[in-house]
């Protein structure tokens, strides 16, 4: 892309009230979303308001949604995006909004614990590691969705977690499976629990939002199928409470 | 409203208390709060963050990994040693040995207990890789994210213990008691609302990640603004080696107004056989090193400079660095992150030329701490990058993740002891709340004007003058750069239609805070007339007088920088000598 003019709509206003403002902007050869963003409050509208940190793809703090997608703004190069120059801009889907672009994520969080999404030790600092053998299965398993920055896109993408506050959603369900494929960890009975209930696995559609949005290529829906197996059989032997 | 928060009524100032606030959610930040609670399970701890818990500051950033001796004949004397030598005999010793020992608990502490699940070889064991600088393969990882496993792994323990979280607040002072003998607690924005808010703790920890990014190209995560640096500054305490800036070879170049530029694109590049070129497209390493681009960090990041300086750049004024010379699928295969990261923003990392500067990376110097992590005022503590003394001149890679866990466990650990036994909650000094919150506010009493510009003026002179390489007239012109920046700064105003929020708001006291701190740079610059670590002086380019080394301390006095400085002590080994053989006779 050559340098041009974009135009660009970027959501304005508080959780209760909002409503699109354009703004002109010269857009260079490399320039990302974030960076338009940032010019706009550098440059144009000094009260606009967002967030970011890292600035490369490592924090999660900067995705927004971008022409109807949520993305990480400061990995999507505006010619990629946008190639007809014009750029949409709004704070993630169902996360409340605190101003303009920036949301409150405590939500997100929160369920992530309440998915168990957390390790439960079974030794302690005064023991060697554990023996892992990198091409065992669990391993392979659980390094498939390790990696998840927690962004909130898999979130924002889902159609479910729209509909159905109280769903854990993707994420939390990825780390959960994560956890129950890690040999080390021992609360296995405790987030079967903790997923498998209305708000858990079994609520998902299938309907892999969350594997077309993730930036990091992982898989949440196939991490959800994998808990629906593992509860339903752990069902069937009576281990769920 | 803004008229009747510059003469506030404290007694209506929102408050809070808690029995431990802690500043900052990167390694050292977290781990305090899992390790206070542990020690003192009852305890009410709060941690305060700029942006989200566990996504501000740089341990997640952290590409790596973290250096402990953990193998068949490895040790933490060869450990000690290599940090030593690398901090160039600057280092506070204790507290060297204390990383390297410490080092060796918390590793495990985070693979069996918090649940980081390192990498390992075929036969399950840890996995220990090489990093530059160290005489022993020993740097434990997880993939090249070896931060984002440890952050994430530390949050989700976080999220589950009902520490209460105060994200998109901002602290804007540390406050002492009325007697001025203890801590009080601290002076906040709560940025959502833009109201100012104080929370009284009994005990404090600063942990707010330094950050070099008063540099025009710099590394760190770019909410990072030297805050912690510049309120322990203004409450009177001591910083060390302040002059010691680490800059890596190769940050991106993007162009102007980009916010990737500066960030890094990764050293093992060259370690792969990745070529440095200069503008015309040709290698230059080989006039300044026979090592050519494996040259250390330190000749590399010179001998780019040099030719930028004769001109012989890209489009953005920087070198190019390129692998497009060896096998694609190797390069794809061992940089997939990089690759991809390149690919985004529209760098072709494997076949192309990638314009890249070095970079101002982390700072060494910082406030001085105790191995519990106490300072010098009662309840108030410090850890990871705002402390100095661990590293000297000089910062090995992995040593800055080992440096942030294993400090932060230890603050949380004093903590806990301090909140059980004498710490208690105290009154505050009213009269610097006042002063800090009018100081504040001060831009919404002036005209707005254009920030940008100021902290671009700030970025060309701290790289031009007291960068990579530093002379006395390079220092003198900082000197008074900085105070023109600083005035101009004073009278430039931000736009008050609202305060929540306000990203303009908080550039203005980031960049006053950077102010401060790289005043600190360069007084400190300019008292060591030598060149060691990250120092260069080309007015005095020879390490001078190893065995009577001195360490910087600048102080903020009564509007200036003081700097004295102390004879390092030798607690453990003096230079020329070396623990290794005593530990390897016995």
């Amino acid at each position: 892309m050559s340098d041009q003019m974009l135009t660009v709509l970027v959501w304005r206003g508080t959780a209760d009230k909002g409503r699109y403002i354009e703004y002109k902007v010269r857009g260079l050869e490399n320039h990302t979303v974030l960076d338009v963003v940032t010019y706009i409050q550098r440059y144009l509208e000094p009260t606009l308001s967002y967030r970011f940190s890292c600035r490369v793809g490592m924090c999660g703090s900067c995705a927004m949604t971008v022409n109807g997608k949520p993305r990480w703004t400061c990995r999507s190069s505006v010619s990629k995006v946008a190639p007809g120059g014009k750029l949409k801009i709004a704070p993630l889907r169902s996360m409340k909004i605190i101003k303009d672009l920036s949301v409150e994520m405590s939500e997100f969080f929160d369920k992530l614990a309440r998915a168990e999404g957390r390790f439960h030790p079974t030794s302690n600092r005064q023991n060697d590691f554990n023996h892992v053998k990198p091409d065992s299965v669990k391993r392979r398993l659980a390094s498939d969705g390790i990696e998840c920055i927690g962004c909130g896109i898999c979130y924002a993408s889902c159609d479910l977690v729209a509909w159905k506050s109280n769903y854990l959603g993707p994420a939390a369900l990825n780390r959960a499976w994560t956890l129950v494929n890690d040999v080390r960890d021992g609360a296995h009975r405790k987030r079967l629990n903790a997923v498998a209930g209305d708000a858990g696995c079994h609520a998902c559609h299938s309907q892999q939002g969350c594997v077309e949005s993730c930036p990091k290529n992982l898989n949440p829906t196939a991490s959800i199928a994998g808990l629906k197996r593992v509860t339903a059989i752990a069902v069937l032997k009576g281990e769920l409470d | 409203m803004l008229a009747d928060m510059s003469g506030i009524d404290t007694d209506e100032l929102p408050f809070t208390s808690t029995d431990v606030l802690i500043l900052g959610s990167g390694g050292a930040g977290l781990f305090a709060a899992l390790h206070t609670l542990q020690k003192a399970p009852n305890a009410d701890v709060m941690i305060a963050v700029k942006g989200l818990l566990g996504k501000s500051g740089c341990t997640r950033m952290v590409q790596g990994g973290y250096n402990v001796a953990l193998a068949q004949g490895d040790s933490v004397e060869r450990h000690f040693m290599d940090t030593i030598e690398g901090g160039k005999w600057l280092n506070n010793q204790e507290l060297a040995w204390t990383l390297v020992t410490e080092a060796q608990v918390r590793i495990r502490e985070l693979e069996n207990e918090l649940g980081c699940y390192f990498d390992r070889n075929s036969d399950g064991t840890i996995h220990q890789k090489a990093f530059a600088g160290q005489t022993f393969d020993r740097t434990v990882h997880k993939g090249d994210l070896t931060g984002i496993e440890i952050i994430n792994r530390l949050a989700e323990q976080v999220w589950a213990r009902g520490i209460q979280r105060l994200e998109d607040h901002r602290a804007v002072a540390l406050i002492k008691n009325a007697e001025g003998s203890s801590v009080s607690g601290v002076l906040m924005i709560d940025m959502r609302t833009g109201n100012f808010l104080f929370v009284k703790a009994k005990a404090v920890l600063v942990a707010t990640g330094g950050g070099p990014t008063m540099y025009k190209y710099h590394t760190p995560s770019g909410d990072k603004s030297s805050d912690g640096l510049a309120m322990l500054l203004r409450m009177g305490l001591p910083l060390r080696d302040m002059e010691m800036v680490q800059f890596h070879p190769t940050g991106l170049v993007a162009g102007k107004d980009t916010r990737i530029t500066g960030t890094i694109i990764e050293e093992g590049l060259r370690g792969f056989g990745g070529f440095l070129l200069g503008g015309d497209k040709q290698r230059f390493m080989q006039k300044y090193d026979d090592r050519l681009e494996r040259a250390t960090r330190d000749i590399v990041s010179r001998a780019m400079l040099e030719e930028m300086r004769r001109g012989n750049v890209g489009p953005n004024g920087g070198l190019f660095i390129t692998m497009k010379h060896l096998n694609k699928e190797n390069v794809r295969k061992n940089f997939k992150g990089m690759v991809q990261r390149c690919a985004d923003c529209g760098f072709d990392l494997v076949s192309g030329d990638v314009e890249v500067v070095p970079t101002a990376h982390y700072m060494m110097g910082g406030v001085i701490f105790n191995q519990d992590c106490s300072t010098e005022i009662e309840g108030l503590y410090a850890a990871g990058e705002d402390t100095g003394g661990v590293h000297g001149a000089n910062r090995l890679g992995g040593n800055g993740v080992a440096n942030s866990t294993v400090f932060g466990g230890l603050a949380g650990d004093a903590m806990a002891e301090w909140i059980s036994t004498n710490g208690r909650h105290s009154e505050p000094n009213i009269e610097t709340i006042k002063f800090s919150i009018a100081a504040c506010l001060t831009p919404f009493s002036k005209k707005p004007g254009f920030l940008e510009g100021i902290r671009q003026k700030l970025y060309e002179l701290m790289w031009e003058d007291v960068g990579i390489i530093r002379d006395a007239a390079s220092i003198k012109r900082a000197e008074e750069g900085l105070d023109s920046i600083e005035a101009e700064l004073d009278e430039t105003g931000v736009d008050a239609t609202t305060l929540a929020y306000n990203l303009t708001w908080h550039d203005w006291l980031n960049i006053k805070n950077l102010l401060l701190v790289s005043r600190t740079i360069v007084a400190a610059a300019n008292v060591r007339e030598d060149s060691r670590g990250a120092h260069f002086r080309v007015d005095f380019p020879e390490v001078r007088d190893v065995e009577n080394s001195f360490f910087t301390k600048a102080k903020y006095s009564h509007g200036e920088i003081i700097v004295d400085t102390e004879q390092v002590k030798f607690s453990l080994v003096k230079p020329g000598f070396s623990l290794l053989e005593d530990a390897e006779v016995k």
